[in-house]
């Protein structure tokens, strides 16, 4: 079927879903889900080859022609957003009902409608003042998304910060568009790359779309807002909603000509964004706030193939560029997957226990055996772990900045460091997530909560293992998706169409046969050990005869000598209450890794700004008599001016 | 193909059955140091057939993963081992960025251990999963330095073409450099003290302090395998084994690898255990070297 057709259908689905959201929650999922399947009907034929699909009509929205685009950079996000729109809505079916949340249930089915459309419509406007519409359209119901649970006061925090960085994001993106169309004089887009005058626009859009991709210092509204949302909207957020910020980048470095330059930034921010975002996700001991920074961390890894791409596009169409580039589109699509499964996981550890504090739970996977294994799964994708897919995407990079490096050229010197960022980037990713999926579903139970916990139900079941089959086949058979990444790389960079693949054919022979080693070696040795007998007893503990589950390894505990080494910008923020007295009652300790860009950094310029706009506000205190004074001041000025003038 | 094949089951075989040798032979250079008679050089044999005759004791908090994680990460190590050429022979499976493939499946292997150390839920190994993925951290910033030194080097990413030359001017650096990323990720003293009997002060052997039976068997025997593939690369990035004829190559791969477990045995015969804040610092100057070697790689050789 025609795209256009399709987009329309889903475009229909979605508007009937903002219609229907409010009464009928099955009716609602069955439209979002047929407009997610013709979503990703449009998108897979444009990524199989089928060409760009352009539609252009004379009939004004907002003062501007329509003009809809699907090539296949943007069919690679589309079919993003439809598999992750469609498998959250699944989720949120069992996690968010009307039963449980009769007030914000209905809201949050029209305003995850809303997002997809908004989404959507990023996706394929051609045109600058359509995007920004759409951009804002799908920033606001990310809001509202964020704040289903407004009653809380750190939601409302989360939300009002997200929306005063999105705004400012948004700023960055009202300039750079309406510069762009003073200069081509249009606010049509396209491929613009003749044009050098239009290089310096880049940095505007970088920051714009930095602030929405969470680049890292721009990053501070994430944690926040990932921790605080719904787990399904966290997980579409992490998994979708920042990549756009990706897209951006993406289609106007495609477009636009690249400043000098702008490779050694993207490449350094990249690097800098993924060793801090893992170091501040190691350091968190709320489960979704260490994935949120996790996400500014795989952002990272994006930003330094996007990085390499645009090193290699200006050194001479480099084939190592087209490889950073193919890892930096490849695990576009592995993050979602695999974080959109580990906010899943989370989702269903806090339905199933009420709290996302590492340390108080603990014991898990005997409660919820389904959950603790998928986590597993997305924690091991997400460490880059062969031959799951994280690993496919970062191999891709790697190479890259190999082969970047070997070429001996200047761009090896930001290659080479930022391999060995990478290098440092993925042992901590590796600790992160052994340190969140061990001390939440490993282990005894550390409080009541998680002894009570209870699996999750197949509408939340369901989406995490169709998720994680999707990680398993992109790790497994990376070679399917190959020629989608080449067409998205040519559409990038027309230049790069053919070259010499890399060893992907071999790659996944090796993982399969790898996957099928692993998977026969653990089976022989439980046979191994099934047949000579378990013997089941406590744990051995060095001897100690009562330990009780508040003994074991915390969170905090765990990550303390990695952190160390990042204390110039990672600190802890300490309370503690020592036991006192001969008989003592309570003792705390609480540690809290400080939010350092926000908190020492942002917090006080605001703080700064507030207070000399509240000085300059003691100018307004209602007195009648001295705003009269005021006026005869400000006339006797101008008065005293236009005299002087006069004398001249 | 049916050649590759006998190839790469012949190769396997060599790792699994000389892999145990080698701390058998540290455990006798140590004991001859100190004047000892010392274990037998295969006692490591004779610990792995018993251990996996026995019956398994495991703890009541222990889930599935407590086997299955041992199991994995030693496929990992055999993996990443099989990756590794043996001299002038590649083994039928080399490509293009090969070498990061068995870095990860290294670290696919720690994933694994710390895993199902942290399965007891007890404190002491939750120390021991802590210090090694810690470590870790550095000890693998070392290793792709010492990886984009060998790269540069010899302008490829394929193991058995990085692999085949000496390391050049930074020879020496490297080797040192690598030779205490060996230790670190072995755990061998300065870092780590295998011999010790006090948990606090071990990281790996804490971690595997709840296992038994087979499964301890093949966490140790994956230990060994690990211990001879850094040995192995050791050798071969600091020696151009890989441009000897076989026999040759053979000879000196050997005497390599004996020249480093030698030396293994001597620094914890000569060496204390560092303490742990230090640590860190020696794992730096492992790094430093490395750099070093890598910026000395990108001076010395032609554009």
């Amino acid at each position: 079927m025609n795209p256009g057709v399709l987009l329309a259908i889903a475009a229909g689905g979605f508007a009937l879903g903002v219609a229907g959201a409010h009464r009928f929650p099955r009716v609602w999922l069955a439209l979002v889900l047929a407009g997610t399947i013709a979503l990703l009907g449009a998108a897979v034929p444009v990524l199989l080859g089928g060409g760009e699909w352009q539609w252009r009509s004379d009939f004004p929205v907002a003062g501007q022609p329509l003009h809809l685009r699907l090539d296949a950079i943007s069919a690679l996000f589309l079919a993003l957003v439809a598999v992750l729109g469609g498998s959250g809505a699944i989720y949120a079916h069992g996690y968010w009902p009307d039963r449980d949340y009769p007030r914000s249930a209905a809201p949050g089915r029209r305003w995850w409608t809303a997002l997809l459309l908004g989404l959507m419509a990023v996706l394929l406007a051609s045109n600058g003042l359509h995007f920004l519409i759409a951009w804002e359209l799908f920033a606001v119901s990310g809001y509202f998304l964020i704040t289903l649970e407004r009653r809380r006061r750190e939601v409302r925090f989360a939300g009002w910060l997200y929306l005063v960085a999105s705004h400012a994001g948004t700023m960055g993106l009202f300039a750079f568009f309406a510069a762009l169309a003073a200069h081509t004089g249009s606010w049509d887009l396209g491929p613009m790359r003749d044009q050098p005058a239009l290089a310096p626009l880049l940095w505007l859009a970088l920051f714009g779309f930095g602030v929405k991709a969470g680049v890292f210092p721009l990053h501070i509204w994430l944690p926040s807002a990932h921790a605080n949302a719904p787990s399904h909207v966290s997980a579409v957020f992490s998994g979708v909603a920042i990549k756009m910020g990706i897209y951006g980048m993406l289609r106007f470095s495609g477009w636009l000509p690249t400043p000098s330059g702008a490779a050694w930034v993207v490449i350094a921010l990249g690097a800098v964004s993924a060793l801090l975002g893992i170091a501040f996700a190691f350091a968190q001991n709320d489960l979704k706030r260490l994935l949120a920074y996790s996400s500014v961390e795989n952002i990272g890894v994006i930003l330094i193939g996007l990085g390499g791409a645009l090193l290699g596009a200006t050194h001479a169409d480099a084939p190592w560029g087209r490889l950073a580039l193919a890892g930096a589109l490849l695990h576009v699509w592995n993050h979602g997957l695999f974080k959109a499964l580990l906010f899943f996981g989370a989702g269903s550890v806090l339905h199933a226990t009420g709290t996302r504090e590492m340390s108080r739970l603990g014991g898990l996977w005997r409660t919820m055996p389904w959950t603790a294994a998928l986590f597993a799964l997305g924690a091991m994708a997400v460490s880059a772990l062969p031959p799951l897919n994280g690993f496919v995407s970062e191999w891709l990079v790697y190479l890259g900045l190999f082969d970047a490096t070997i070429s001996r050229g200047p761009a090896a010197w930001a290659a080479m460091p930022a391999a060995i960022m990478l290098a440092m980037t993925g042992a901590l990713a590796l600790a992160t997530f052994v340190k969140a999926g061990a001390i939440v579903f490993l282990g005894a139970p550390r409080t009541k909560a998680a002894v009570h916990a209870h699996e999750s139900g197949w509408w939340m079941r369901a989406p995490m293992l169709g998720l994680g089959a999707l990680c398993a086949v992109l790790g497994l058979a990376p070679i399917l998706v190959w020629p989608i990444i080449v067409r998205a790389a040519a559409t990038w960079d027309p230049a790069w169409t053919g070259g010499e693949a890399p060893a992907l054919l071999t790659l996944s022979g090796v993982h399969v046969a790898l996957a099928v080693v692993l998977g026969t070696a653990g089976l022989a040795l439980w046979a191994r050990v099934r047949a000579l007998g378990v013997r089941r007893g406590p744990t051995w503990d060095c001897g100690y005869a009562v330990p009780s589950p508040r003994m074991q390894y915390t969170s905090g505990a765990f990550a303390e000598v990695a952190l160390h080494w990042f204390s110039p910008v990672l600190r802890f923020e300490r309370t503690v209450q020592r036991p006192r007295a001969l008989f003592p009652q309570r003792a705390l300790h609480v540690e809290r890794a400080v939010e350092t860009v926000l908190e020492r950094v942002i917090g006080p310029i605001a703080g700064g700004v507030l207070r000399v706009s509240s000085l300059v506000r003691q100018l307004q205190h209602g007195r009648l008599q001295l705003y009269i004074v005021y006026v005869v001041v400000g006339l006797a000025g101008l008065g005293t001016l236009v005299f002087l003038e006069g004398l001249r | 193909m049916m050649m590759a094949v006998l190839e790469s089951l012949v190769r396997m075989l060599v790792w699994l059955l000389l892999a145990p040798l080698l701390p058998g032979i540290i455990n006798k250079v140590k004991a001859w140091v100190a004047g000892r008679r010392g274990p037998p050089v295969l006692q490591l044999y004779y610990d792995l057939a018993r251990l996996w005759q026995k019956s398994v004791v495991m703890s009541t908090l222990a889930s599935p993963g407590f086997i299955a994680g041992p199991a994995v990460a030693w496929v990992g190590v055999a993996g990443a081992a099989l990756l590794l050429p043996l001299g002038p022979s590649s083994g039928g499976l080399s490509f293009h960025g090969d070498v990061l493939l068995m870095v990860y499946l290294l670290a696919v292997a720690r994933f694994c251990t710390a895993w199902a150390a942290l399965e007891t839920g007890s404190a002491f190994e939750g120390m021991g999963a802590a210090r090694e993925v810690s470590y870790a951290v550095l000890a693998e910033v070392s290793l792709i330095t010492a990886v984009l030194t060998l790269a540069v080097q010899s302008g490829s990413v394929t193991l058995v073409t990085m692999l085949a030359p000496s390391a050049g001017p930074g020879a020496v650096l490297l080797a040192a450099g690598l030779f205490a990323v060996l230790l670190a990720e072995n755990s061998r003293v300065p870092f780590d003290d295998p011999n010790t009997h006090l948990e606090l002060t071990m990281i790996h052997e804490v971690m595997v302090l709840d296992h038994s039976g087979p499964p301890l068997a093949v966490i140790l025997h994956g230990a060994s395998m690990k211990l001879l593939l850094f040995a192995v690369l050791l050798t071969q990035a600091v020696l151009p084994v890989g441009q000897q004829t076989p026999f040759a190559a053979a000879a000196l791969l050997a005497a390599g690898v004996l020249a480093v477990t030698v030396g293994v045995g001597l620094v914890e015969s000569l060496l204390a255990r560092f303490a742990f804040r230090r640590v860190p610092l020696l794992l730096t100057t492992a790094f430093l070297l490395c750099l070093f070697a890598l910026l000395l790689a990108w001076k010395g050789g032609a554009a």
